[in-house]
């Protein structure tokens, strides 16, 4: 789980462009969206994209968008469970 | 002031429920969908959603469909016509995309094969087909566009210089829309169901609708419909989702009550824009219940039937709107079989007979742009019109281009040396913070990198409320990203962010956000004139403004896609790309006017069949003894693409005027990119300043303007002028 919460980070920072943002600066339980992160709805749809491209994890409901994205773990949590066999 | 009265004079109309107006209003009437397979182009299953597509043949050796969908439209508009329109204006989101993109799919790469690609190419093929001379102006406001073009429209009707306007939206069906919408999650997979509970979202559909309007004063034919208002207005909340409170689609009815002079009781049947999206019908029913307090005039949205056909659903819905009129029945909305409790709203389930006199329309979009429509039987005229301002005065401005931004580009062009290249995007950003440009692209990181910069110049706290901006080809790098994406992904994935920064009013809308500008905010393009219709647009429309309009042009060099639309791109040593701003006062009666320079658009026309055209534009800027005595140099725009004729054009006018002043072809020094014009505008206003013109640009002398104005023509397919004269406040 640690290295998905990793790799998130990451692929959080490159997919949104947030330049300003290190890896360090997205904590594991910090708010996601509307946070000081500045991330907004269609900032989540971009991140839906690129879980479904990344971890064949669809996220396709704005109910279901906003219990994942609550945070790094809710979200890292939710694609151990829906990923397909063979993603990890 | 003006009396002059915009009447519907025809009507046209394809949809996915049938080609010609009577067919669609008995088909809608009669509780039809339009609705159906998508067959166009192919998707995998879990992505094929239901679409609103045209069945009607099409000519697969013609030009794109839009264009063929508008030109069936507009027949049917011209049919009892008496000649050719004498202006044009259109909305388009799209153009010729459809075709665009299954030959960058095929990647055939060949420029001839995208020459009907603009959005603006619509309007100019219906100039061409239509024997129009006047000005085609395409508006691009994403999915208000249709309702916008018609306000323009109106506008230029009561100058009175225009009696037949032809106005409307054409949209065809076409991967960026389709896939687009579905990136925002935005599409109901069982179809759009507007304003009802269980709705999910939108369908996206094709079609056109057109309205010939006609201007006349003094007493109407009781049995004609007449365009009564317009409003038009910005949210400047966000680029995508609508403000959640409606107060933006608000002061657009407010605004089209108060231009048509009634109050909300005068209503009778309101189509709303009901995308059936959940924020689109929240917003737009509280901006509805906060107007219509007392008596609630009858609703529906026709989209369950139509869907939602983006820049033709405004015209296409004004259109059904008028027809209540002379039908004296308001259309149910399709889908809605159970309306949604927290709307507040009564949408028809049946349609409905009724005295209907007045009716209102309305069309929302992107960029948080809006737009409403009042028309209906002739009433007793609500006093006149405000005429058009005294004039537009120049109180900030800025540009960039390779030369770097604006005083760079000053310098550099004053000295006559090349402005030509591509600035870097990190200079380009200079003025703009990391995160406000993280998620923009470089026609945006410039559009609103120009806008800071002009408001910036203009000294004391002078924020714009409305914003008029021209660009030729638009977002070319978000619209490329987005199709790379789709296509590398086997047409699954693709960027919302790409997306919704691909309509060419993107970057108007980022501007309006900056600034809270809440007033018109109107995206015009059409190649190489797309600032001079920007111009015209603030000029038409900047009568109610009190605070400063920003008016600009921009365009990007993108190194796949300009070559492709561009021919003057192709025939250019150097890639270049910039723009213009300029922030405008508006003054309306010349007590008001200061010495500040005046911009002040005089001339707009098609060259296509136009063999006169030189001849009209000495006429109309008063012949060659005014000319001389007014202007003192000539700005010359003489686009690659057209040159040999431009400048057949330009030694024409120097001839028959006898001009022997300065003659500057500023594309010499600013390379090939359609909104150069805008960079000309900003240069000339300096150059005005400083009421010289140096050796440099003149090859001769030190040229003194002694008090007179410098002529922008623009020359090639279309000519125009733009006058940039000292204010008439000057000592």
């Amino acid at each position: 789980m640690t290295d998905l919460i990793h790799e998130l980070r990451n692929k959080i920072i490159d997919t949104l462009k947030l330049e300003d943002v290190s890896p360090a600066d997205i904590g594991e339980e910090d708010q996601l969206v509307g946070g000081e992160l500045g991330l907004d709805s269609i900032d989540v749809l971009e991140l839906v994209i690129m879980i479904e491209k990344d971890y064949a994890v669809k996220i396709d409901n704005k109910e279901l968008g906003a219990r994942v994205f609550v945070n790094l773990k809710t979200l890292a949590t939710h694609i151990r469970e829906m990923a397909p066999e063979g993603i990890f | 002031m003006t009396d002059i009265r915009a009447f519907i004079a025809g009507m046209g109309l394809i949809t996915p429920l049938a080609k010609g107006v009577s067919r669609n209003w008995e088909a809608l009437v009669g509780g039809e969908t339009g609705i159906r397979k998508l067959t166009l182009f192919p998707t995998a299953e879990d992505l094929f959603f239901p679409v609103g597509e045209v069945t009607a043949t099409l000519s697969p050796t013609g030009p794109p469909r839009t264009h063929q969908l508008a030109l069936m439209a507009a027949e049917e508009a011209m049919a009892h016509g008496e000649g050719p329109p004498d202006a044009i204006v259109v909305g388009s989101i799209t153009g010729g995309m459809c075709r665009t993109e299954a030959l960058l799919k095929e990647k055939r790469l060949d420029p001839s094969l995208f020459s009907y690609h603009g959005a603006g190419s619509v309007a100019e093929y219906l100039a061409v087909k239509l024997k129009c001379k006047g000005p085609a102006m395409t508006v691009s406001t994403a999915c208000s566009s249709g309702g916008a073009a018609m306000a323009v429209a109106l506008a230029l009707l009561r100058t009175g210089k225009y009696t037949r306007v032809l106005t409307g939206g054409a949209e065809s069906l076409c991967r960026l829309t389709y896939f687009g919408f579905h990136s925002l999650q935005l599409i109901d997979p069982r179809g759009s169901r507007p304003l009802s509970r269980d709705r999910k979202g939108l369908t996206v559909s094709e079609g056109a609708g057109m309205l010939l309007l006609e201007g006349k004063t003094g007493m109407a034919d009781p049995d004609t419909i007449e365009v009564l208002g317009a409003g038009l207005t910005c949210d400047a909340y966000h680029p995508a989702s609508p403000d959640p409170e409606g107060t933006g689609a608000l002061s657009a009815m407010k605004k089209a009550l108060d231009d048509a002079g009634l109050t909300p009781q005068d209503i009778d049947y309101v189509n709303l824009h009901g995308t059936g999206t959940v924020d689109n019908d929240l917003s737009e029913a509280k901006a509805f219940n906060r107007l219509f307090r007392e008596k609630k005039p009858l609703v529906s949205s026709v989209k369950g039937a139509f869907g939602h056909s983006l820049s033709a659903a405004g015209a296409i819905e004004a259109v059904i709107s008028a027809r209540c009129v002379e039908a004296g029945m308001a259309p149910a909305g399709a889908g809605c079989h159970t309306p949604d409790p927290i709307l507040k709203l009564r949408p028809l389930k049946e349609s409905k007979k009724a005295p209907i006199k007045t009716v209102m329309s309305n069309s929302f979009g992107f960029g948080g742009s809006n737009a409403s429509v009042v028309m209906g039987r002739p009433r007793d005229p609500q006093g006149s019109k405000p005429p058009l301002p005294a004039s537009l005065e120049v109180v900030g401005t800025a540009c960039i281009t390779g030369a770097g931004s604006t005083s760079q580009t000053l310098d550099a062009f004053s000295n006559g040396l090349n402005c030509e290249g591509l600035l870097s995007e990190k200079e380009i950003c200079q003025p703009l913070s990391t995160r406000s440009v993280r998620r923009l692209k470089r026609l945006s990181r410039m559009g609103l990198s120009l806008a800071v910069d002009a408001v910036d110049d203009a000294g004391d706290p002078k924020e714009p409320d409305a914003v008029f901006f021209g660009t030729g080809w638009g977002a070319l790098s978000e619209t490329h990203d987005f199709l790379k994406n789709l296509y590398e992904t086997d047409e699954r994935f693709s960027s919302p962010t790409d997306f919704m920064g691909s309509v060419h009013n993107a970057t108007a809308g980022r501007i309006a956000i900056k600034f809270n500008a809440r007033g018109p905010n109107i995206t015009t393009t059409g190649g190489d004139d797309s600032f001079e219709q920007a111009l015209m647009s603030a000029h038409l429309l900047a009568t109610e403004e009190d605070k400063p309009l920003l008016v600009m042009g921009a365009d990007e060099f993108h190194p796949v896609l300009s070559e492709l639309f561009d021919p003057s791109v192709v025939l250019a040593k150097t890639p270049s790309d910039g723009g213009g701003a300029l922030l405008l006062r508006c003054v309306k009666t010349h007590t008001e006017a200061s010495s500040d320079p005046k911009l002040t658009p005089l001339f707009h026309e098609t060259v296509t069949g136009n063999p006169h055209v030189m001849s009209s534009l000495i006429k109309c800027l008063g012949g060659s003894e005014t000319i001389i005595a007014d202007f003192g140099a000539v700005f010359a725009g003489l686009p690659a693409q057209s040159h040999a004729n431009g400048r057949k054009q330009l030694d024409l006018f120097l001839k028959t005027i006898e001009y022997n002043g300065p003659v500057i072809d500023y594309r010499r020094y600013l390379g090939q990119f359609a909104s150069a014009s805008a960079v000309a505008a900003v240069l000339a206003v300096s150059l005005l300043k400083t009421g010289e013109i140096s050796s440099a640009l003149t090859e001769n002398k030190n040229i003194h303007l002694n008090g007179k104005g410098i002529l922008l023509l623009g020359l090639g397919n279309s000519v125009t002028a733009v006058a940039v004269q000292n204010g008439e406040g000057s000592p």
